[in-house]
Parts: C-alpha cells; structure tokens; sequence
C-alpha cells in the first residue's frame, strides 16, 4: 500500500482569495508546479467587479477617474504601500493577464482601457470601480447617458429591488422605470435565491419564457436591467441571448454578497487554476510550515480528512489575508501572523487601533496592519530580516494599505501577487542555478 | 497494480455490465482484481447510526488490510462511503477504539493503511490517460460525451482528494483519451437526483430531468458515468418518453470500446 | 400386526396429509403479500395456475421444466453451489429415502414385482435396504452439522418444526434397525419359522438347524453358545438347504442390523418373551404414519415446496410472471424456506444488523415478518416494536441480491422484499424519511417535551452525532447563504409552493439557536439528497452535509423513541 499523502511542488500557495488565486494563476502560467490551499469562500463575497485604485487619499475621499494616475501619485507619495512597489506597467500586464484568464474560463470583461467606470448597485448607490463583468458594462453606459430603462426585478428575490433604486435615483433619472415579474415557474415559490434563477436560466426555455415576460413591458426603455442572474456558467451565452431576444442593451445590476457574480468569480478562476495543472486542496489549512536551511525545500502540514497531508514546496507564497481571512490573529493586546508567529505592524496598543469615530474618513490604524517585506515580497521577522529566503508574501495580509478604503481591493490582490510570484520565479531560477 | 475490487451492492444486482466491463478494460491494462468478501459499504446506516455505518465500512476496510491490498471502489457511493469512514475513524478516537473493539471480535484489525481507490484516478493518474491513449486502436471520433462524475467522486474535497472539486479535468481529459469530445455543460456537478428517489420521488425526478435537459441542450449525444447510481438513474428515463431521455454509457465500455474489445465483453 | 388396524392407520394418516396439504396450498392462493397483487382473487390465482401448467407443459417449455427438474429438484444444484456438505447430506436422504418408502416400504407393491424371488432376507437386499437406513442417517447428521451458525449477538429466526421432523425420522429409522436386529437374533422367530417352514416338532432334530443359525445367522440361542461343536452345525447345513436357504442370506451384509443383532444377543430372550418384534413394528410404521400425517406440518414440508417453487421458477423464467403467478410464487416461498441461514450469511447488511441489534435485517426473519404481515400477526397489539424493527430492517436493505443468488431453494427474494416494503409502507411503516415528515416538525419538537425545541445533548447523542453537538462545528456560520444557493433541492423546489420548509442556512440558524429539536423533522434535513455542495463551498467550513446526516441518524433515534404507534393504520 502506498503512501500517497506526500506531494512536492516549486510553489505553494497559502490562500484562495482573489490575491491566493491570483498568486496560483500566475505562478502555474509561468510554469511553476503550484499547490493551492484553502476554500475559495471568501471570493463569494466579491462583486464580480474589479478595483484597480478609486479613492486617493483616503483621508480626502478623493475619487479618481483615471487609476493609473491615482497609482502614480500614491507610489510618490506612499512609498511604503504594497502598490507602489509595482512599476504601473507590472500592474497592467497582471490585470490584462488577470482578466483574460477568466475570459478563457468564461467569464468575460469589457476592455480594461484607462479609466475607472461608474456602476450602479442593488441599493441604487453608485460605485466606482475599474474591471467590469461584460453583463453589467451597458449599466455602466446608461448611467452615463441616462436614456429611457426598464429595471426588472422578481419578486421573492428578497435581495434585490429595482423599486428601491428607481426610489433613489429617480431624480436624477427620469427615464427609470421598474417593473416587478414572477420567476417563471416559481410561481408559489415564497422566496427565491439568485444562484437559483441563474442556473435556471441557463435553460433556453427558462430563458424565453422569462424573456416573454419582460418583453410587453419594454416600452420606450432603450436599455433592460436585470439583478445579476443572468447564468451562472454560461452567464455570457445567457446575457447575449437576452440582448438579442430584447434588442436593446442588457444589464445586471450585482445583488447583495454573497452573490451570482461572485459565484461565476470563483467558479471561472477554480476553472482557470484548474486547467493549468494547479492542485487545489480545498478544505485544508496549514497546521504547520516547517523550512530548511538554505536551498532545500518548505514543508507544509495540512490538516483535513485522513490523517493529514504534507506538501513539501521550493517556495512559498503567503496570501491568507487579514482578519476575516484568518492571516492575522488578533490576541489581547497584540496582533499576530497566524501560521508562522511573523512579526506584524501594527498600532503600538489596543487603544490606537481605531480612531474615536469609527466612520472616520481616514480610515483606523488597525486596517493597515499587516505584514512588512523587503523589496522581494518577503516577510520580514523581528530582526528585519526575510523569515525565509523563499517565503513571500502578497494580498491584503500586507501593511500600509487599507484597500477598503481606497477601493483597491481587487488590485492590491492582483498587483502584490503578479509582484510575489514575479519574485518567486526568480528566487526560483538561482537556487535552481545555484 | 493489484487491488480488491468493491463492487458494493448495485453493481452485481443492477448493473453486471459495469463489472464485466471494469474487469475487462482493468484486464487489458494489466491490473489484478482480487474478489474478498465484502459486504455493505455501510452507506445506507448513514441515516440511521454512525457506528454502524462506520463499521461496516471499517469491516470492508480490515478484510482489504488482512489481505494485504488496496480497495478499488468503482461504485463512486461506496468509494465517498468507506473515505468518510475512514475520515471519521481519524478524527474521532472514541469511535476508532468502539470499531476497534468490534473488529477484534472477528479478529479483524484496522490500522489505517487500506486506501481507497476511485477508477478514475487509478486510469488517469496511477496509468496514465497518456498511455491509454496510446493503447486506443479504435478511437471514439466525433462522439460527444458529457461526464458525469458523481457526487462523491469529487465532495468534500478533502475526502474524495481526487480534482478541484469546484473545475475538476480528469474525467474530460480520460474521455479525451478515448477519441471523444467532452461536452461543456453547466450542470456537469450536480446530484443525478438518486440519493432522493425513494425519499422524495418528484424531487429527484425533476433534478434528472434537469441534467438530462442540460446535457442535451449542451450538444452531448451520451452521458458518460463511472457509477452505478448514476447511471441507473439516467438509464431509467426511456427513449420516446414525454421525459427527455439520452443515452447511458460507463466510462469502462466507452474506454473498452476504444481499446478494441468487443461490445459483448463489455456489456453492450 | 392387525391388518384392520394398519389400513385404518394408514388411511387416516394418509387423510390427514392431503388435508394438510390442501390447507397448505390453499395459502398460495389466498396470502397476499405486496400492494401490486391485493386486488387478486382467488379464482384468477388459480385460472394463472392452471393456465401456466397447461402452457409449460404444452409447449417447448416443457424441456426447461424436466432440465429444472432434473437439476435443481433431482440433483439439488443450487445448494451444490453453496454448501457442498449439506448437498450431499440432502442427496443422500433424498435417495436413502426415496429407496427405502419404495422398495422397503412398498416392497409388495413395488420390489416384489420388480424382481423375481424377491425376499428382504436375501442379498443383496439385506444390504441394500441397511445402505439406504444408513445413507439417511448419515445424510441427516451432514444436514445436521452443517448448518449456518446463527449470525452472532443475534437472534435466531424462528424455525417450522424442524427438530420434530428429524426426530420422527430418526425414530424410523431406529425402529427400524432395532427391529430387523432383533429379528436376526430372535429364537422366537426362529421358531415361528421352523414350525412353519420346517415342521418337525421334536425339539432335538432341529438342534443341527440351531447350530447352524446360531453360528452363521446370530441367532440368540441361550444354550448354544460359542464354540460350537463343528460337526454339529456341518449336520444342519442339509436341512438348511432344503427348508431355509432359498429364502435365507447370511445377514452380515446387513451391515448396521447384523452388529445390533450382535449386541441385542444378550437381552434377546427378555425382548423375546416381551415379544419386541410386535411393538418395534408397530412403532416402526405408526412412526412412518405420524410422519407422513405430519408432512404438511413440520420442516418436512419444504420437500414438497421447494421443488414446486423450483418449477414454477423454470416454468415462469421465459414468460416471466403475471401478476396472479406473482401473487401465488410470493406465498409459496414463505413456504419454501426453511432457515437455513445461507442468505443469512451472505447478507450484505448483516454487519449493520449486528452493530444494529436488528436481526430484522436480515433476509430469514423478513421473510418472518413478512409472513406475519401478510397474515396480520404483526400488527396485533403488543407487538408494535416487532413491527417496528421489522420496518427498520426491511428500508435498510440494499437490494443487492446476494440472497436471491445464494437461496438454494432459488425463491425471488428481491421481488419479496420490494412487496413486504409495499406493504410496510401500507401499514404506516414507511422508512423514516416519510414516517418523519407524516408530522410537522413543530410538532415532533413538541413530542420531545422540549417545547420550543431546546433539548440538552446527552452523551449518546453527542457520540453519534458528533457535529451536531459541538458549537465550534456549526458557530462560524455568518448566514451568508451561499449553502442555500449552492444547493439543487432548493433549486428544485422553487416550482412548489411546499417544497422544503427550511434552507441549509436556516437549518444551521436552528443549531446555532440551540434549537436542534426542531430541526430534527424538518423536510430539509430529510430531502438533502447529501451531495455536498454546501460543504465544498461554505466560506466558513462548516461541514453542513455531515450535519445534515448526523441530525437525520439522531432524528431517527430520537423521533423514533417517541414516534409510538402513530400514524399505523
């Protein structure tokens, strides 16, 4: 019998958030052999939409229509933030990689293209955000241009009100209108869930049947907007089908996390790391990560069914996040890194953590917490030093960034694992040489 | 490769062809199958008792231990049943040391050692799809398939530990093996509605229903499965019926097929 | 023996068997056992039978019928399969005694005709009829010890009267043996065949005879006993010759009569003057009668049933059944089966039946219990958790067939079992995911005495649903919903205005309430078709499928506990 419970790789990824799953991709699309550990919930939690940079500085709540700029001027001004380590160049090859993937798990974007988009969301806010799923770009057109458009919602969708958004926006809006419509075939149904609609719809029946609804209420709209339920795999497939079926642009409008976007989100990259080779090791968590002196390898213990696995890696990329993402542990008095102990920047007591007023617009001291690296995305342990010459770190588990903030989430994520795994490759290739 | 094969309970009574056929194309590809007394995988106590599950189980377990071998589970139930004990049997000591109790009484003895083998890992990884292919004289061209891997082959990960549980390949990639297409179809990883269909007969009926649709709509001339469950539940919607209907075909008669053998030997 | 009384015996016996097998045969006929068949009269049962017989025996059928014959009913193969000893224990009664009620018993109307001089006491009958005695017993001991030891730490299924038969049987054969040795050695006898044979009257001429017979014969003479004079039993040789030979073989080819002759010499004059030869004989044939009055009775019976069954399967295997032949072949296995535990040991649940207690599951007693519930016995008051365990027992079987295959008396078992379920499931004894949603799950909170379904976790609770017990398994759970939106039966329900009362999410709510009780009965937790998408995906971990099956395994302990009689019709 054999003890297949030992697996070795170039590259193990702690971490499947978007900055994990971002690190996964890029390492396996450079060829590393890559281990990924950890459940891709939290990317449930995400829109579907991509930040790259929209508030600068946090503190004046300065929007900005061009990210690049923004970037720009945080990289003069922030030396120390995770983002300003990237040439803005590095930033565009990781989203233009980063969106692509996704296209060829299919799930499309519109062009990236320079500027940061306006979008509407579920409570009839307006969000600024930079990468933006092909299904709600024409939203992000009609709220520019305003014309005459029907929002639909169903009813038993508890998450979801077009009424509502018309309620606020309608000043500002003349033209909006909203109509309420049954799910077709959950008639008596007394409460409907979104994944649910959008599976449903990617029957061509369901499709022309709800279709037949929406059409006698069109009227003079010249643009539909729909909750995001328009399919969850085939979501492309589904929402061109509307628009031809309609003959007018289609637009979802994301619904409250957890949500369809963030499902076809997890489901595109799983699909994505997937069919480059990357093992994926869902319902595990490390329990220990041991290294060796110089050049030999990282062991990690995962724990899980069957008495655990080892994953014995060339080099490792931490990407387990803050908080909610269990990378930083908050004890009484002190914040530490969960996994290994490493040192954390951090407010210098509890009391400092956050500011009296918590809607503070400068944010709280405790969400730029994180982990400090040297110019190698590598962690630092409390003699300043890297804690391992083949440790890495990227994500929101690094310090000086409050990405929630600054709207930066999806690009913090993206940017610091293209960086990470850039330096990955390269420690990678000495020891190989050496 | 040797292995004590787990027929379980649905093949040799409802489906001998996917026994005839596994034995057939595992013959061809030099793998020995050794028949133990096996009884119930435990699966249907689940509802009912977990000791009584999980000995059951661990029972199958031992007699694979006392002979020296690994279990090959073709039914992909019975493989997701005896990992999950073995999940329990480790994380709970109580329970290991009550199932240890009631092995010693048939001088039976579970140390952790048996592993459980699913056919589609054994064909992809511990062959290779790359030999396989290599072995296929008479490739399937132009037959579009949709793989049906069953719940329990791919959930929890953690106990299957087959494929990404949320993308897996390996079942594509064995179908590509063979000369035929995999179909992309979006309802690929949900239940075939049999775990239901003597709790709740409309419900299962109506998540058939919806893959079978699904996998139509999706450009598949065949679902192919790797577990009698399954497939038995796809095999009961007839052709011509007011129910969409499409053609069943395990993934040992569609690779048995491709490597030359005759329809006959494979249960066809 | 009194030949009044004989044919008054026999005839009475032979009445009682016919009604015993006309009561027997009138159940295949009357028994209804699976909702499919409740409609069928009698008289259609009857027209299935006779139409069945005509069409198997007039058509290409027929060969199958006599290759079945031959085979299963004549060669035993079906038991060859499975168990070589009892086979060969079986074939050997089986021609023993087949030999032995036509040659032995019907010798008049039988042997005698059949071969010319025929005399018991010539070879090679002597020895043959001996063989056949011997063939039985030793054919009864195999079947004896060769038999299935009960499946351990649970009860043995209730046996038809089988000791009676064995015992009757052994009786025969012993009076038998007992018999015919006491007649070899019996001076008595000898002197009633003299007188009858011989006729001299004076003692002492016929003392060379003596010599003879008591040297060659074993005859129990008292005063001649060993060493004879040789020239003495040389004289006797001639009157042998003329007056005894012609009838008369040497008995040592008796093998098993001639030793007990041997060892009966000593008490011969006693059982002589006792007259043994009369009361063995009429213990000998009235034992014969009261066995074969009893046939329709006792264990016996599966001699006639089985190979009718055996038959009726050939007959039927081309056609397959209609639902009369159905109704009739179901009632006719109850009948067929004898115990003999081979299903038993090949049961694929017999492992869960043990760890269970529940020998409920097992192929022997749910054909019991079957019968009982065909019968209604299983329903009287008073045997409720009878019923109950029979329930259990009969929806955790996995109709994996192995009893069918390995039945040597080749019965459908599988079918048996799919109609007992039906009508389990008529009686209100459904398998638990239907007895537990017949009540609101409200209402089964309440039936814990737990109001509003807080219920403290005992030991045994927390043992076997581990998960369930534990805060830290279910406390992370935010509430985020991706479980519900990830899971088919909620999807699929959507087209019913009732279709699942509660979501995953909400059933984890329950738990994190500390309201487990009343999550125990809800349809959720009993329609999750277990298929772990949930799981795979909670951003959370928690491990909601395998709670989900914990809360199904406590309910059915916990409900069950309280479940009573309600809701049996």
């Amino acid at each position: 019998m054999k003890d297949a419970s030992c697996i070795s790789c170039d590259v193990a990824v702690i971490g499947a958030g978007m900055a994990g799953m971002a690190a996964a991709l890029f390492a396996a699309q450079r060829g590393l052999r890559c281990v990924q550990i950890g459940n891709g919930g939290s990317l449930l939690f995400a829109s579907g939409l991509l930040d790259l940079l929209g508030v600068y500085p946090v503190a004046e709540r300065r929007l900005w229509r061009s990210p690049y700029e923004a970037l720009a001027l945080l990289a003069r001004e922030q030396a120390e933030h995770p983002m300003a380590r990237l040439a803005v160049a590095s930033i565009r090859s990781a989203f233009e990689s980063f969106v692509t993937a996704l296209a060829s798990a299919g799930l499309r974007y519109a062009p990236l293209g320079e500027f940061n988009r306006k979008v509407l969301t579920s409570i009839g806010t307006v969000k600024t955000t930079f990468g933006v799923p092909r299904s709600m770009i024409a939203g992000a057109a009609a709220l520019e241009a305003r014309p005459p458009c029907l929002l639909v919602d169903f009813r038993g969708l508890r998450e979801f009100s077009a009424r509502q958004i018309v309620a606020t926006l309608g000043e500002r809006w003349p033209g909006l209108r909203h109509q309420r419509i049954e799910f077709p075939g959950a008639e008596s149904a007394p409460e409907l869930y979104a994944a649910h609609l959008a599976r449903a719809l990617e029957s061509r029946l369901m499709r022309e049947r709800t279709i037949n609804l929406v059409k006698p209420l069109l009227g003079d709209a010249r643009a539909v907007g729909f909750p995001a339920v328009l399919g969850l795999a085939r979501a492309g497939e589904v929402h061109a089908a509307f628009e031809e079926a309609l003959g007018m642009p289609v637009f979802e409008i994301p619904t409250m996390p957890t949500s369809v976007p963030g499902l076809r989100l997890l489901g595109a990259l799983e699909t994505a790391v997937s069919k480059l080779g990357v093992r994926r090791r869902h319902q595990a968590s490390v329990r220990a990560l041991v290294f060796s002196a110089g050049a030999g390898p990282a062991t990690l213990e995962l724990d899980g069914a069957q008495g655990g696995e080892r994953v014995v890696a060339r080099a490792v990329v931490l990407a387990t996040g803050r908080f909610t993402g269990r990378g930083l542990t908050a004890y009484r008095g002190q914040v530490r890194e969960s996994i290994l102990g490493l040192p954390v920047h951090q407010p210098d007591s509890r009391e400092t953590w956050h500011q009296r007023d918590f809607l503070d617009p400068s944010g709280h001291a405790i969400n730029r917490a994180g982990l400090e690296i040297d110019s190698a995305w590598r962690p630092l342990d409390a003699a300043g030093r890297p804690a391992w010459p083949r440790l890495f770190a990227a994500g929101s588990i690094l310090a000086h960034q409050d990405w929630m903030r600054a709207k930066c989430g999806s690009g913090l994520a993206i940017a610091t694992a293209w960086g990470a795994v850039e330096q990955v490759a390269r420690q990678l290739r000495r020891v190989g040489a050496g | 490769m040797k292995y004590a094969l787990f027929l379980g309970c649905k093949i040799p009574s409802r489906l001998p062809a996917y026994e005839l056929s596994a034995r057939a194309v595992l013959g061809r590809l030099g793998v020995t199958l050794v028949d133990l007394e096996f009884d119930c995988c435990g699966y249907p106590a689940r509802n009912v008792s977990r000791d009584a599950f999980v000995l059951s189980a661990a029972r199958n377990l031992a007699l694979a231990e006392r002979a020296g071998l690994d279990v090959l589970a073709p039914c992909t139930c019975c493989f997701g049943t005896l990992r999950h004990a073995i999940r329990f049997l480790h994380e709970d000591a109580e329970l290991r040391l009550r199932v240890k109790q009631a092995l010693a009484a048939e001088r039976l003895t579970w140390s952790g050692n048996t592993a459980v083998e699913h056919l589609l890992p054994l064909l992809a990884r511990e062959i290779g799809a790359d030999t396989l292919a290599a072995a296929v004289c008479a490739p399937r061209t132009g037959l579009r398939v949709a793989a049906q891997y069953g719940c329990h082959a791919l959930r929890p990960s953690n106990v299957a530990r087959m494929d990404n549980p949320m993308a897996p390949t390996i079942f594509e990639t064995l179908i590509r093996a063979t000369g035929a297409t995999p179909v992309d179809w979006p309802r690929r990883l949900d239940c075939c509605g049999d775990p239901l269909h003597e709790a709740n007969g409309p419900l299962a009926a109506s998540m058939t229903r919806g893959k079978i649709s699904d996998a139509l709509e999706s450009g598949a001339q065949a679902i192919c499965t790797v577990c009698p469950h399954c497939h038995l539940r796809f095999d009961a919607v007839p052709a011509g019926a007011a129910d969409p209907a499409i053609p069943v075909l395990l993934y040992t008669q569609l690779l048995g097929l491709a490597l030359g053998l005759s329809a006959k030997s494979l249960g066809l | 023996m009194s030949q009044a009384l004989f044919q008054t015996a026999l005839y009475a016996s032979l009445a009682l068997c016919a009604l015993g097998l006309v009561w027997r045969a009138s159940a295949w006929f009357l028994v209804r056992i699976g909702p499919d068949v409740r409609e069928i009269t009698f008289s259609e049962r009857v027209a299935a039978v006779y139409r069945g017989t005509i069409a198997a025996l007039f058509s290409r059928d027929l060969l199958g019928l006599a290759g079945a014959f031959f085979l299963d009913v004549l060669l035993l193969r079906r038991l060859f399969a499975h168990e070589k000893l009892r086979w060969f224990g079986h074939l050997l009664v089986l021609v023993g005694f087949t030999l032995l009620l036509s040659m032995h018993a019907l010798a008049p109307l039988v042997t005698a005709n059949l071969f010319q001089g025929y005399q018991p006491t010539l070879a090679p009958y002597l020895l043959l009829r001996d063989l056949c005695g011997a063939m039985v017993l030793a054919g009864v001991a195999m079947i004896y010890f060769g038999r299935r030891r009960p499946q351990p730490g649970l009860a043995q299924p209730r046996r038809p009267l089988g000791m009676v038969f064995i015992a009757l049987l052994g009786f025969v054969l012993l009076t038998g043996f007992l018999l015919e040795g006491h007649k070899i050695a019996s001076p008595r006898a000898f002197q009633r065949m003299t007188e009858r044979y011989v006729g001299y009257s004076d003692a002492q001429e016929l003392e060379p005879l003596r010599a003879l017979w008591a040297s060659e014969f074993a005859v129990a003479f008292d005063h001649l006993k060993a060493p004879i004079d040789p020239g003495l039993v040389a004289q006797g040789r001639k009157l042998h010759s003329d007056a005894c030979a012609s009838c008369h073989a040497r008995p040592e080819s008796a093998f098993v009569s001639f030793p007990v002759a041997r060892m009966l010499a000593p008490v011969t004059g006693l059982l002589d003057a006792a007259r043994a030869d009369v009361w063995l004989l009429y213990l000998h044939v009235f034992a014969c009668f009261l066995g074969l009055a009893s046939l329709p009775f006792t264990r016996l019976f599966h001699a006639v049933a089985v190979p009718l069954s055996l038959l009726v399967n050939a007959a039927a295997t081309n056609r397959g059944y209609s639902s009369a032949g159905r109704a009739v072949q179901r009632a006719l296995a109850l009948d067929a089966c004898v115990r003999c535990g081979i299903c038993d040991a090949r049961c694929s649940v017999a492992p869960l039946a043990r760890n269970l207690g529940n020998a409920g599951l097992l192929p022997s007693h749910k054909l019991i219990a079957s019968a009982a519930l065909a019968n209604g016995r299983l329903l009287r008051p008073g045997r409720e958790s009878d019923a109950l365990r029979a329930a259990d027992g009969a929806f955790l079987c996995t109709d994996c067939g192995r009893c069918t295959s390995s039945c040597p008396a080749g019965l459908d078992l599988e079918d048996l079992w799919q109609a007992a379920r039906g009508d389990l499931v008529a009686a209100g004894l459904p398998a638990p995911a239907h007895w537990v949603q017949e009540r609101p799950a409200l209402d089964w909170a309440e039936s814990l005495g737990s109001g509003c379904g807080l219920h403290a976790f005992s030991d045994a609770d927390a043992a076997c649903a581990p998960l369930s017990a534990d805060r830290n398994s279910f406390s992370r759970c935010v509430q985020c919903q991706t479980c519900t939106n990830v899971c088919p039966v909620v999807a699929h329900s959507i087209e019913k205005a009732d279709g699942v009362d509660l979501t995953p999410q909400k059933v984890m709510n329950l738990l994190r309430l500390g309201l487990r009780d009343l999550a125990l009965g809800s349809r959720m937790v009993w329609d999750c078709a277990t298929c772990y998408q949930c799981q795979e995906i909670c951003p959370e971990r928690v491990r909601v499928t395998d709670i989900m099956c914990e809360l199904r395994a406590l309910a059915v302990q916990r409900l069950g506990a309280v479940r009573g009689t309600r809701g049996r019709s």
